[in-house]
């Protein structure tokens, strides 16, 4: 999985470059995730930019990163999906669970 | 759909030349220039096979091998060089790297391809054995997360199906619980993941929906709501499936009243065909995907079907779409692409061999309920 990391002090942010966020990378990003939060990193960013589609393996691992910062009080924000996948998310009240922001910048907002 | 093949090698004539090879017999080829440049592109794809060389700029074909066998994501994708240096002690080293062949560049063009169709296909028929013979083991232990055959109400006709993805089974499961003569319900339910994995989980999530409703029954309990909210914390509590999540729609069939509830779960919103209306309603559940907090506040809704109306369940499969190579969810064009063949009174087999066939290419397991009120 193609991963890129920026940090803007306590905050990570994490850029997926490819466009197919599937089963073949879930496992992946998922581990790549717990690593950073592992390392001490419970504020978190997922830039979806250059993702065009997200399937439910994907939305699986997400959750599953969910979940565990929300045992450690931490904050998950995701940040510029597509309308497709805004819309999966809306339909099945995923949006309901999950900080979706426009851009970078609201989501840093958010997190002061 | 076209295997995929990743040719290494520093030599770009040489690359392309075999890239035209393959792909003129209807392989799809990446081509890396460089060892780094290949672990660059299986970051984002996964390859049927990797044909590297052996000499190279910076990292060899050896440490290349050496690399991918430390990971286990990459370790068994069938591996063969093709390099110009021959001796002995080269093509015992690489054979001893777990490659399949080793082959020479100067091996005419048709011996190597021959080679790699030989190869390919006794890689998939090997695959479709060990395939079989675990669908065999689970029909024999009666694991199934389909059932054979919808029970037969008075008022309510039920029809399902079900396509897995790629021939292996998935995370999609449905389940008709015919409790007496007079309540169904129908479960549909989709563990969020692919192929076995899902599969694995899905009799653990349908264990506990057989065992919520039945309880709750005994107790003459019919509330959707209490028993989502009981399932939810049941689900929650099972360390098990701390990492694994399942959507869920139940719909009871009450074959008395002719009346209809419904609740889910992070499931897709069941759809509504009318005969007079312009477009496919629908309901949509408030529910949180199972197991994700402790408390999920599921709530019940009455649907009101009158005779000859139906309703559908649907997977998130359904709604996935590849077009032109782009893959996508649209609810919206499943909806229409089902309301079109309904206004032209297509039968529910010829909708289900339209919807299940005209997908451009399914991209995960499919599956749909057909609730008709008779």
């Amino acid at each position: 999985m193609n991963v890129t990391k920026q940090n803007i002090d306590d905050l990570l942010i994490l850029i997926i470059v490819d466009k197919d966020a599937n089963l073949t990378k879930s496992e992946n990003f998922k581990e790549i995730v717990f690593k950073e939060i592992e390392s001490g990193s419970t504020k978190i960013i997922i830039s979806f930019e250059h993702v065009e589609y997200l399937d439910s393996s994907f939305l699986g691992a997400l959750v599953a990163i969910l979940k565990k910062l929300v045992a450690l009080q931490g904050k998950l924000t995701l940040i510029e999906l597509n309308n497709d996948i805004r819309n999966l998310f809306e339909l099945t009240r995923l949006d309901k669970i999950f900080d979706l922001k426009n851009s970078l910048d609201t989501a840093v907002e958010g997190f002061k | 759909m076209n295997r995929i093949i990743l040719l290494v090698d520093d030599d770009i004539f040489q690359l392309r030349l075999f890239e035209k090879l393959l792909t003129s017999n209807g392989y799809n080829c990446k081509i890396a220039l460089s060892v780094d440049e290949a672990e660059s592109i299986l970051q984002s794809e996964t390859p049927d096979l990797i044909v590297s060389d052996y000499e190279m700029p910076g990292k060899d074909g050896f440490e290349f091998r050496r690399r991918l066998l430390e990971q286990d994501a990459f370790k068994n994708i069938p591996f063969l060089f093709l390099t110009s240096i021959n001796d002995k002690e080269n093509v015992q080293q690489g054979l001893d790297l777990k490659a399949i062949d080793y082959i020479a560049k100067n091996t005419p063009p048709s011996h190597i391809l021959s080679k790699i169709d030989n190869l390919l296909q006794a890689v998939r028929e090997h695959y479709e054995r060990s395939l079989s013979e675990i669908k065999g083991i689970a029909e024999r232990l009666n694991l199934r997360n389909i059932p054979k055959n919808a029970p037969v109400l008075k008022n309510f006709q039920i029809d399902y199906f079900n396509q897995s993805f790629q021939n292996q089974p998935g995370g999609d499961f449905i389940d008709f619980i015919q409790v007496n003569d007079r309540y169904t319900f129908i479960i549909l339910g989709d563990v969020m993941g692919k192929k076995w994995g899902a599969w694995f989980f899905s009799f653990s999530f349908l264990s506990y929906i057989r065992s919520a409703i039945r309880l709750c029954v005994f107790d003459e309990n019919y509330s959707l709501s209490q028993i989502l909210n009981k399932l939810n914390r049941v689900v929650h509590a099972d360390e098990l499936l701390s990492d694994i999540f399942s959507t869920l729609g139940i719909v009871l069939l009450d074959d008395e009243t002719g009346s209809v509830k419904y609740a889910g779960a992070g499931d897709l919103p069941v759809l509504k065909f009318e005969e007079h209306s312009e477009e496919l309603h629908y309901f949509k559940s408030d529910g949180i995907l199972l197991g994700f907090s402790e408390f999920g506040d599921y709530s019940e809704m009455d649907i009101e079907i009158k005779e000859g109306e139906e309703l559908y369940m649907i997977s998130d499969g359904m709604i996935d779409f590849e077009i032109n190579g782009e893959k996508k969810s649209d609810i919206n064009l499943f909806k229409e692409k089902l309301f079109n063949f309904k206004k032209n009174k297509e039968t529910t087999l010829t909708i289900k061999n339209r919807l299940f066939d005209k997908h451009a290419s399914q991209v995960d397991d499919c599956s749909i309920i057909i609730i008709k009120k008779v």
